[in-house]
């Protein structure tokens, strides 16, 4: 018995959808086939999840005569044949929910992903694993199309709707003929025009199964890291195993970039220790030392309004700016910059008795329930003013090593660079777990301050020789704790963690509150 | 609404012999035309939107047929309107989305079904079940039971829908019974055909004036004592001659085949998906002719007995195929085969999933028990036990396939649109908070109930629309802190005005009211409301990219003049001093009610407006700018405390370009609209200073330029590479 072609449809909120359904639909009647389409667009207009269903019958109404088929609603599981989605996320829910089906649905979806909120709002990186993804897509269908459908949709200057159509109406299982589709388009105006473009690319893409093959193998792969290592001179060379080198390249070439040469001396005599440390453990490791190598240099390379101006100051970043926003040669483009510096900045920048000072006179307001003092500032980054105040600031560089931020970063490091001495000293797992927590270290204020707490409060906690458990023991801890740390500000999860290894939670910080809190009725106000 | 539904009314015109192409919900739309409707009313709601939307816009067409068109304030206004068919020979429709709107019109429902109607009536709602449904999972079909309405649910195919309509209000008229007619979600937006027939116009209507009204008679008020009089009615006489009709009309359509023994019945609606999984095991073909029998109720209440025992009787069993819970349609047919001591075996719920969609899938689960007993010399049953059994083991090797790999997939809920209005004040809620410790937020229907999603998950309990300040009136007086209620104008006008600010201010309520005002009923599909800026406004607007909401102040002259005296109206990309108005409302000393108007247009309506605009000016070569906010990737620090506070779709991730850090960066891709809320959030909360805002402009005056040209460079002159 014929049965009826089914196709799903996912796209999000706002790709085209229904005119890409309508198009199908009109494609279908202009050949002569039965077609039912049909959707659910819930609140569509935004970036949620959509799914449109269409049914088309591989028989000419003129052949079927007075006969009328009857048409789907909805898709039967399994018993699709064509699946299409605009991304691969939501490629993955259909044949999650158990649509697709090796025997009969061929797939032609997206490679590309555009992030869910939950993915994008983590701490650290909460993206899914494409390759995951795209292993489950191809493993559920009878043939795969993945497809660049967001670089055709570019180049097309369109919508990924007319891409969607041309891949579908290449991929052979549909009766209608290409005049048929384009039709459907129509080809007066100049977004119709757009339209047959991007119908034009998704149809040789299909057709041209080797470009797909080339597409998989640049997606499928880690992102090549974007510089080359900068050259590392001969005496590194020969003092760090050659593991550590591309690191080090990039290290070296930050901190000069940051501070000057002796600062990169200092780096490398820390470092020079701790791989002397890590080999009297185990000669035949050098992992530790590569964790601290990464973090190091970073932390090493603090943030401060010093580094931000300088950055933002640069000719390199302006010509990115220009890029970033698709501005013409000929248009005027003006950049403003937000920055909103409070008294810690400042402080961060003063020799310590003074920043002290400044400090405690904030915390007293702050007891007073005042807010925090700071200045929004927007500055003009394209203004000569603009330009003249940022590069003013980025020269302060030079005086950074008197500031008292300076002072506090350089003890912090001691203190952590010591731990992870102590924690080799012990064991191997122990000292690269301490290593590794060099990453809860990163950004500036409150989020700088978290982290370093966090980081404080594990060292303190868990690594510490008083801790009766074993040292790998005291290591599992410590990667869980690091963990968890990276899983929620407010560190619900860390407490947790922390509680459940024997350590105590993070204590409570002041905050002042403003309270307006209502008594029980019936007391005397 | 600046969308514009011109093709649409160009359907509505066809004559007779034509053929119409489009959704289903039109299709209804040109049926009322086609059955004289005189007027149509409703409230907006996915997925019967369009039908008003369409009405709306068509309204110099329905000037000439003399149809007239009410956008009614809620569904209640929209059920009392149906009054009219009471006394005067008025064919009237009405239009919302089921289950609330039935909810919301109950009342006046009643009280229309009690008198019962001379003229036809007709309810269409739209069923807002199953997939894609965005309110809470109960059946229309009780409000048919207790209030005595006719109920239809027709064949998904266009010429049958477009049928029943023209059929409902025929029965309506027989009967004296108003009619509901319910389309799923499917239904309403299918895409099919059908042959036109010509409108007609009314006799009386808006061109046909009435000279008099109809003599008093009491009999036709819901009032006592004549209200015992109806309630006999309804089933002496009314019931009686609804069912007269359905049968005399083939209303409910009897398919035969070869099982003889045996049959299913079903709803209308859920025909199209019975046949397709009928076809899985061979018991239908592409054209529906079925090897079951089967009885189609396109009318699904009143049943007519005699139909239902003439199908069942002489048969081996009957499935009943019913979507949703409780079962009645079951349960009557139960009651009725007892009473007439018809023995065929009754399955139904038995079988069949309790609750949720009937998909095909669902159906086969039915299919397989019922036919493992009643056709165990066919396959069927394990067909469909293998095709169940397939779909599970797909669906579990996915499952393990991803958990091995330690992936879970996100959901996809809908968010706040770019540049929305609403998402800054959720920015700045979650920032308050941080002050003033957490809050018991009372949330409301409404786009900002998107707020409830993350990265806000912001909102404790949503009773109803426009409810959110009614709904804490108990909650409050048991709190130390004051409570939090959101509302949007379209709940402030649906409802809340009346059942929340009325009552706070009689009850000298201590409570905090946030108006979102954007100017119209935006999730419905940004229908226009009495607050919405007029047209004027909109004409005179020298900047076209400005938000015209403070335009239009109907909700702050309404509430001064009710007796609010805490009263602010704030701009919402005003981060830190909406953050400031909620602290300053949250610790004032004033005891009352206490309203924050968070104004800022609907950022859908408002590109629906620019973007012609714009390219109508670079088309003539004059000055455009726009504004695109960025992230520095050296300067983003990787723990995307923007995205925590914003969830905008253009503020995403990309992989991390220094090849020391781990943790992707934030970066804004294209789509952004500039709205600004980057900016006022990176002050308001101290972000990290890498956001910036570039203002690009094309078409630049030669001044314009020249400075620019000196200025950058000076500019070169001071930069490092």
């Amino acid at each position: 018995m014929t049965q009826p072609i089914s196709i799903l449809l996912c796209a999000l909120g706002g790709e085209g959808g229904g005119v890409l359904t309508d198009w199908l639909v009109e494609a279908a009647r202009h050949a002569g086939y039965p077609v039912q389409a049909t959707s659910i667009p819930g609140v569509a207009q935004r970036t949620g999840a959509t799914t449109y269903y269409l049914e088309i019958f591989p028989q000419l109404q003129s052949e079927l005569g007075e006969r009328r088929v009857v048409l789907g609603l909805n898709p039967l599981p399994g018993r699709l044949d064509l699946l299409v989605s605009s991304e691969l996320l939501e490629t993955a829910r259909q044949v999650a929910n158990g649509l697709s089906s090796v025997q009969r649905t061929r797939i032609i979806t997206a490679g590309n992903r555009v992030l869910t909120t939950q993915e994008k709002m983590q701490m650290g990186d909460g993206r899914l694993d494409e390759a995951s993804l795209l292993q489950v897509v191809q493993q559920q269908g009878q043939a795969c199309h993945v497809l660049d459908m967001a670089g055709m949709t570019r180049e097309a200057g369109t919508v990924v709707s007319a891409v969607m159509l041309g891949s579908m109406a290449a991929c052979g299982l549909l009766p209608m003929q290409r005049r048929d589709y384009e039709a459907a388009i129509g080809q007066g105006s100049a977004s119709q025009q757009a339209s047959l473009r991007g119908f034009a690319l998704g149809w040789e893409a299909v057709q041209q199964q080797r470009t797909q093959a080339q597409f998989l193998a640049e997606l499928l792969p880690e992102p090549p890291i974007a510089d080359a290592a900068p050259g590392l001179p001969e005496t590194w060379q020969r003092e760090f195993p050659a593991a550590l080198h591309e690191v080090l390249g990039h290290a070296r070439a930050r901190l000069l970039d940051y501070q000057d040469q002796a600062y990169v001396d200092l780096y490398r005599e820390r470092l020079r220790q701790v791989l002397a440390r890590e080999q009297q453990t185990a000669p035949a490791e050098c992992t530790a030392t590569q964790e601290v190598a990464r973090w190091l240099a970073l932390w090493m390379a603090f943030d401060d309004i010093v580094r931000v101006a300088d950055l933002k100051s640069r000719a390199q970043r302006l010509e990115r700016v220009r890029q970033e926003v698709k501005a013409k040669d000929d248009d005027v483009l003006r950049v403003y910059d937000h920055f909103k510096p409070g008294l810690p900045e400042i402080a961060a920048l003063l020799p310590t008795a003074w920043a002290q000072r400044l400090l405690q006179w904030e915390q007293r307001r702050l007891a007073r329930g005042l807010p925090a003092k700071s200045w929004p500032l927007k500055i003009g980054t394209h203004s000569v003013i603009g330009m003249l105040l940022l590069r003013l600031l980025a020269s302060l560089r030079r005086v950074r090593r008197w500031g008292s931020r300076y002072a506090q970063e350089q003890s912090l490091i001691e203190d952590w660079l010591a731990a992870v001495h102590a924690g080799l000293q012990q064991s191997h797992a122990l000292g690269l777990e301490m290593a590794r927590c060099g990453r809860l270290i990163k950004g500036y204020g409150s989020t700088q301050e978290r982290g370093r707490d966090n980081l404080l409060h594990i060292l303190q906690h868990l690594g510490s020789a008083a801790a009766t458990a074993s040292p790998e023991d005291r290591a599992r801890a410590i990667q869980h704790a690091r963990e968890a740390a990276l899983k929620d500000e407010a560190g619900t999860s860390l407490d947790q963690v922390l509680q459940a290894h024997g350590a105590p939670a993070r204590p409570l910080k002041v905050q002042p509150i403003l309270w307006a809190g209502r008594r029980p009725r019936g007391l005397t106000q | 609404m600046e969308v514009s539904f011109s093709k649409e009314i160009e359907q509505l015109r066809m004559g007779a012999g034509e053929t119409f192409h489009g959704e289903g919900i039109l299709a209804i739309t040109k049926a009322l035309l086609q059955s004289g409707v005189a007027y149509v009313g409703g409230y907006q709601g996915a997925p019967v939107s369009h039908l008003l939307d369409v009405m709306v816009q068509a309204k110099s067409y329905m000037d000439e047929l003399g149809v007239h068109v009410e956008a009614c304030a809620n569904e209640a206004s929209a059920a009392a309107m149906l009054g009219a068919s009471i006394h005067y020979p008025l064919r009237g429709a009405v239009t919302w989305k089921s289950i609330v709107g039935t909810n919301v019109a109950a009342d006046a429902l009643s009280n229309l079904s009690s008198p019962g109607v001379k003229g036809g009536v007709l309810v269409v709602v739209g069923e807002d079940y199953g997939e894609g449904a965005s309110v809470i999972q109960e059946r229309t079909h009780a409000y048919a039971l207790k209030s005595g309405m006719l109920l239809l649910d027709p064949r998904p195919d266009l010429s049958r829908m477009v049928d029943m309509v023209e059929h409902a209000f025929r029965l309506s008229e027989a009967s004296n019974m108003p009619a509901l007619m319910e389309l799923r979600i499917r239904a309403c937006h299918v895409r099919g055909s059908f042959v036109a027939k010509d409108n007609q116009a009314p006799a009386i209507s808006t061109r046909q004036l009435m000279t008099q009204p109809a003599r008093f008679d009491y009999n036709r008020l819901a009032h006592p004592p004549v209200t015992f009089g109806h309630e006999k009615l309804k089933y002496q006489e009314r019931l009686p001659a609804a069912r007269r009709y359905i049968e005399a009309h083939g209303l409910n359509e009897f398919f035969a085949g070869e099982h003889a023994d045996l049959g299913i019945i079903v709803q209308g609606g859920l025909y199209n998906t019975l046949i397709r999984a009928l076809q899985q095991f061979d018991l239908a073909d592409a054209f529906g002719e079925s090897k079951i029998p089967l009885l189609v109720l396109n009318v699904t209440s009143p049943l007519v007995p005699e139909q239902i025992a003439n199908f069942c009787l002489n048969k081996r069993s009957v499935l009943v195929m019913e979507e949703g819970q409780p079962e009645y349609i079951e349960q009557e047919i139960a009651t009725l085969l007892r009473r007439r001591d018809i023995q065929t075996p009754l399955h139904g719920k038995d079988w069949l999933p309790q609750g949720g969609e009937y998909t095909a899938e669902a159906m086969a689960q039915g299919l397989q028990s019922w036919s493992e007993r009643y056709l165990p010399q066919t396959p069927v049953a394990a067909q469909a036990a293998q095709w169940l059994q397939d779909n599970r083991e797909r669906r579990l090797a996915v499952a393990e396939q991803l958990k091995a790999r330690g992936q879970t997939l996100p959901a996809r809920p809908p968010s706040f649109c770019i540049g929305c209005p609403e998402r800054p004040v959720f920015s700045a809620i979650k920032l308050a908070q941080q002050a003033i410790g957490p809050l018991h937020v009372s949330a409301d229907i409404g786009c900002h109930a998107l707020g409830t999603f993350e990265p806000f998950s912001t909102g404790h309990t949503i009773l109803g629309y426009g409810m959110s300040l009614a709904s804490r009136a108990g909650v409050s007086p048991a709190m130390q802190q004051r409570v939090l209620s959101i509302m949007g104008d379209g709940g402030f006008w649906h409802n809340g005005l009346l059942t929340g600010v009325q009552s706070a201010l009689f009850n000298g309520d201590d409570a905090v009211l946030l108006i979102f005002k954007n100017g119209y009923t935006s999730a419905t599909g940004t229908q226009d409301i009495i607050s919405t800026p007029a047209d004027a406004a909109k004409l005179v607007a020298a900047d076209k990219l400005q938000s015209l909401a403070h335009t239009n102040q109907t909700i702050e002259r309404t509430l001064l003049g009710l007796g609010v005296q805490w009263l602010r109206t704030v701009h919402t990309y005003e981060v830190e001093t909406m953050r400031a108005t909620l602290l300053d409302a949250f610790t004032s000393d004033f005891k009352g009610l206490k309203v924050i108007v968070a104004e800022g247009e609907c950022q859908l309506e408002r590109q629906r407006r620019i973007k012609p605009w714009l390219a109508q000016l670079l088309k003539k070569g004059q000055r455009v700018q726009r504004v695109k906010y960025g992230v520095d990737e050296d300067v983003c620090n990787g723990d995307h405390a923007c995205i925590r506070l914003s969830g905008c779709p253009t503020l995403t991730l990309k992989d991390n370009p220094d090849p020391l850090k781990v943790d992707p960066v934030a970066t804004v891709i294209d789509g952004c609209v500039g709205c600004g809320l980057c900016g006022a959030n990176a002050h308001a909360a101290t972000l990290c200073p890498s956001f910036y805002r570039a203002e690009v402009v094309q078409n630049a005056g030669l001044w314009e330029r020249l400075v620019q040209r000196l200025r950058s460079r000076w500019v070169r002159a001071l930069q490092p590479a």
